[in-house]
């Protein structure tokens, strides 16, 4: 339970940290909440060498409202999303997420960017990012891309984000017609099986609709069959939305662990993928 | 000596005389005896199940700070080999380079602080050759021996093949269970204090005088320089029950070092330095009449054993004194794996066999149309079925007739999946609930005190069954006295020998050898009430066995269960239990017994489940986050009764054991609700969500 030795740097800004990401390489690792990096070095399953916290870089903790929906710098705090009118109005699938990451002492010190880079298969997030079609500003010291979050999440404890870079912002379309459900682990409240979806209504029709699964394969990914089955569906009739549900595991080996095993995974992905469609529908 | 009148202790509600020293913290458990400078020691356990240590390599971890010595079987001292029981394995710590399972102590690193023993105990790197392992005992069933455990392994009576020919409706079907581990909040622990020759163990124990005699024995030290204290428990539930290799370890650890030694096991060391319920196969055929009338009765076992030692779980024993039958045969067996070695568990044997049993028979009223209960009570055996000898008491058909009333069962549809709540689908199940008696042959003194105070000396223990309150309520009873005026000393080798904490046993043993000192001092005071010198009796309880009574105690057990219909989670909305168990001395902490029993029929039923990695021999969670117990949340609404009985022949006090009783029926009940929720019969304990899909 005690970390191996290590050294701790906290740069004044982006430049900064890059200057040590480049000197210290794949020994070093950012910082930011820490809620997901300390219990691994704990069990020494990250030995990292020296940490970077990149927690007090000016401005990358905002919630901005704009035009186009929403840009939320890395930094912000589970809570802070939970509790932002902003958020609950214009992505309330993602406020639905933040409110259940956890405990609250997690939520408080928990960062949206770092259980984001961090990749955890059972993390709420990726779901929420790829139902609302989320691009993430990623930064280096050359300049920055911006990565769709269809292109960001790639495996396991894998994502497009290299080790010279940093997560910095995250931009979400208004997405009011959304949710967020999850049937939590009940000791780490980690989703056992998490769904987003983000709805596209015209009258009392479901034009179109995205829906993102956490929890069950290596990495969070879009139910594709079932967002197509969903297209001109009546947003009331539920029966009819669960049916459009039935296969929303199609395709993804799902994860076993001593908790659930694969197969109730899968079929918990079309119960709770009914449960979020519902739910972004009367919204 | 204050006389009281109209005033009888025993039978009414009393709280435990002992309650503030365990919510205060006073209460001193193994682990929190002061030491004056003392050694820590921590286990290393082998990572592989089956093979040979080659070699060690301990230079890092005897040159790490503080280290004081570490024990294998390179410089271990010889112990003297010992029979199970008392020994919970016969196959004694760090004697030879052999490994018969996963965690296997293979050494004892001991230091000067608990950290720097951890420390190098994770230092200690050993080279194993590996042997081929057989772990999974369910892929070897016919590579079965029989083996002698506390239970007969066969009987039988009448003819059941030709019964079963006769039969107008058959059930033949076969039920798992799982392997569950007992994980007491207290893990187990032994201070040991070697001293100017004389040994004094602080343990965790459900059987002192056990620890005592095995640990002196092999050892090779004689009995009376061994003392075993061990005056808080917290939680045994058989675990504790008998003398494991680490209780033995800090023994010799102490005697080798000439200083106290404290082992205090980690969760994870725990699911292998002691015993555990295994799992078991069970296949019951049923034989009955188009009326509901059993005309043969099947039940065989399979359960995994160790390399080692033989133990057997006996889980076809329901059936041997459950209901009439002409033709009844049981049939345990065994299978070697690369396993430690079992031991019993909340509640053993019987406990195990219900689940199979009592679902079997649901599943024979299913098929014949029949109301569960009335199939009960149509079999009702007045008599033992096997030996055919009348019940020292029996008082089932009440906790049939009581159970029903209380739980409501007439309002139960007899077509599964037609009670229904919203999503949530509502099951009625009832199981009956059978437990052997056993006695131990136990001792008391007692003592008056110049002003009036009582204080009762017995070697027992308390293990969170209430003898604190229930002994000390038995002798204010038969002195006539308050019962704040007795204190008790117990869980002491010094005292006078009382058996083992286990087999619900404690309170009719320790209680009559109480009642007995009792009536002695109550003799010898002549009708004094007072003294002016301590004045001290002494009792003792032999129990006789008779081939002329069965003895068993009884119960009637009813359960509600939820599934939702999507999840589909199971859960238990409430259980009405009614019990044939003998006198009740404490109604209160009876009640907590069974209460306590029935939250472990819920582990058993829905949760526990020790997973084991069929390749490595290891079990994947060795963790309370992994092996999951019922929490307050899944325990609801749970109601207890007690038939009012004295069973006279079971003991001086008219009292029988309650400690198990309360486990037995409540997962048959729970499965059968299931089946009355869902329509969906599961056959593989516990009853997960997914085997509900």
């Amino acid at each position: 339970m005690i970390p191996s030795a290590f050294d701790y740097a906290r740069p004044e800004n982006l430049q900064d940290a890059f200057a040590l990401l480049a000197e210290h390489g794949d020994e070093a690792k950012l910082i930011a909440g820490g809620h997901s990096l300390l219990p691994m070095m704990k069990l020494r399953l990250a030995t990292p060498s020296i940490l970077i916290d990149i927690s007090r870089i000016d401005g990358l903790a905002g919630i901005d409202a704009t035009r186009d929906g929403l840009k939320l710098g890395a930094l912000v705090t589970h809570a802070a999303l939970a509790a932002s009118e902003q958020v609950r109005k214009l992505a309330p699938a993602l406020a639905d997420a933040a409110a259940q990451i956890g405990d609250t002492q997690v939520r408080n010190r928990g960062t949206l960017g770092g259980a984001c880079a961090h990749g955890d298969p059972a993390a709420d997030y990726p779901a929420v990012l790829l139902a609302l079609g989320a691009r993430l500003r990623i930064a280096k010291k050359g300049g920055e891309t911006v990565k769709e979050a269809d292109d960001f999440f790639r495996g396991m404890f894998e994502t497009a984000l290299e080790g010279d870079a940093i997560l910095t912002e995250i931009a979400l379309g208004p997405a009011p017609h959304s949710a967020y459900v999850k049937f939590p682990h009940p000791a780490s409240h980690y989703a056992v099986v998490g769904v987003a979806a983000k709805l596209e209504l015209q009258g009392a029709k479901i034009a179109s609709a995205r829906v993102a699964i956490t929890g069950v394969g290596d990495s969070a990914f879009r139910a594709k069959s079932v967002e197509k089955a969903l297209s001109g569906v009546d947003a009331g009739d539920a029966a009819a939305i669960r049916s459009a549900c039935i296969d929303a595991a199609a395709g993804i080996e799902a994860r076993s662990d001593v908790f659930a095993s694969g197969s109730y995974r899968a079929a918990m992905a079309a119960v709770y993928a009914a449960r979020a469609v519902t739910a972004a529908a009367i919204r | 000596m204050t006389a009281v009148v109209g005033r009888a202790v025993v039978g009414t509600p009393t709280s435990r005389l002992d309650g503030r020293e365990k919510v205060s913290g006073e209460a001193r458990y193994a682990a929190d005896w002061p030491f004056e400078n003392p050694l820590y020691g921590v286990l290393v356990q082998s990572s592989i199940p089956s093979g040979r240590i080659d070699s060690f390599d301990l230079a890092a971890a005897e040159s790490a700070p503080g280290v004081a010595r570490i024990f294998t079987h390179l410089n271990a001292p010889r112990l003297v080999p010992m029979d199970s029981p008392p020994l919970g394995q016969t196959f004694l710590p760090l004697q030879s380079d052999r490994i018969d399972y996963e965690g296997q102590h293979v050494a004892l690193v001991i230091a000067e602080t608990l950290e720097q023993a951890q420390h190098a105990a994770r230092l200690v790197r050993v080279v194993y050759e590996r042997g081929p392992a057989r772990i999974d005992f369910r892929a070897h069933l016919t590579d079965e021996i029989e083996v002698q455990g506390f239970f007969p392994a066969d009987t039988s009576t009448g003819d059941v093949s030709a019964g079963l020919g006769g039969a107008d409706v058959k059930i033949d079907v076969t039920y798992r269970t799982a392997d569950r581990h007992h994980v007491p909040i207290e893990p187990s622990a032994t201070l040991a204090d070697w001293r100017d020759g004389k040994l004094t163990l602080y343990d965790a124990a459900q059987w002192v005088h056990g620890v005592r005699i095995a640990v002196a024995h092999v050892l090779g030290i004689p009995l009376d320089d061994v003392r075993v204290i061990s005056k808080f428990v917290g939680g045994g539930f058989g675990c504790k029950g008998f003398v494991w290799p680490h209780q033995i370890l800090a023994a010799m650890a102490s005697r080798e070092l000439g200083r106290p030694v404290k082992l205090v096991l980690s969760r994870a060391h725990t699911f292998t330095a002691h015993g555990y319920q295994t799992a078991s196969e069970q296949r019951v055929v049923l034989g009955a009449t188009r009326d509901g009338r059993f005309v043969a009765i099947r039940h065989h076992s399979w359960t995994p054993t160790a390399i080692s030692d033989d133990y057997l779980e006996t889980c076809a024993t329901p059936a041997r004194a459950s209901y009439a039958s002409g033709a009844i045969e049981t049939r345990n067996r065994a299978v070697r794996v690369n396993r430690g070695v079992p031991t019993p568990m909340r509640a053993p044997h019987e406990g195990v066999g219900a689940v199979a049993f009592e679902c079997a028979l649901d599943e024979l009223a299913y098929a014949l149309g029949v109301d569960p209960l009335e199939m009960r009570l149509r079999n009702y055996a007045e008599r033992d079925p096997t030996t055919g000898t009348p019940f020292s008491q029996k008082n089932l058909r009440e906790c049939y007739r009581i159970g029903a009333e209380r739980f409501g069962w007439a309002r139960r549809s007899p077509v599964p999946g037609t009670m229904r709540d919203g999503d949530t689908l509502i099951g009625y199940g009832m199981a009956g609930a059978v437990m052997f008696t056993v006695r131990m042959p136990s001792t008391a003194r007692i003592t008056l005190h110049p002003g009036g105070d009582v204080v009762i000396e017995t070697a027992t223990q308390d293990i969170g069954g209430g003898q604190y309150t229930i002994l000390p309520m038995i002798a204010a009873d038969a002195l006539g006295v308050p019962v704040e005026r007795v204190r008790i000393v117990l869980g002491d080798t010094a005292l006078p020998d009382a058996g083992g904490t286990f087999g619900s046993s404690s309170t009719m043993s320790a209680g009559s050898a109480v009642f007995t000192a009792a009536q002695e001092l109550k003799r010898l005071l002549g009708g004094r009430r007072s003294v002016s010198q301590p004045l001290t009796a002494e009792g003792k309880f032999q129990p006789e066995h008779s081939d002329a009574l069965s003895m068993f105690t009884f119960g009637a057990v009813f359960a509600e269960v939820h599934v939702d219909r999507d999840l589909p989670t199971p859960r238990v909305a409430r259980i009405t239990g009614v019990y044939s168990a003998g006198r009740i001395i404490n109604p209160k902490t009876a009640r907590s017994q069974i209460i306590g029993g029935m939250t472990w029929g819920i582990g058993q039923a829905l949760l526990e489940a020790s997973e084991l990695d069929l390749g490595l021999g290891r079990y994947l969670s060795k963790n309370l986050a992994g092996y999951v117990v019922p929490a307050c949340a899944d325990v609801r609404e749970l109601d207890v009764t007690f038939i009012e009985e004295v069973d006279e022949h079971a003991s001086l006090l008219g009292a029988k054991g309650i400690g198990e009783l309360g486990a037995v029926g409540v997962a048959a009940a729970i499965g059968n609700a299931i089946y009355h929720a869902t329509g969906t019969r599961v056959r593989d304990f516990p009853i997960r969500p997914e085997r509900l899909l």
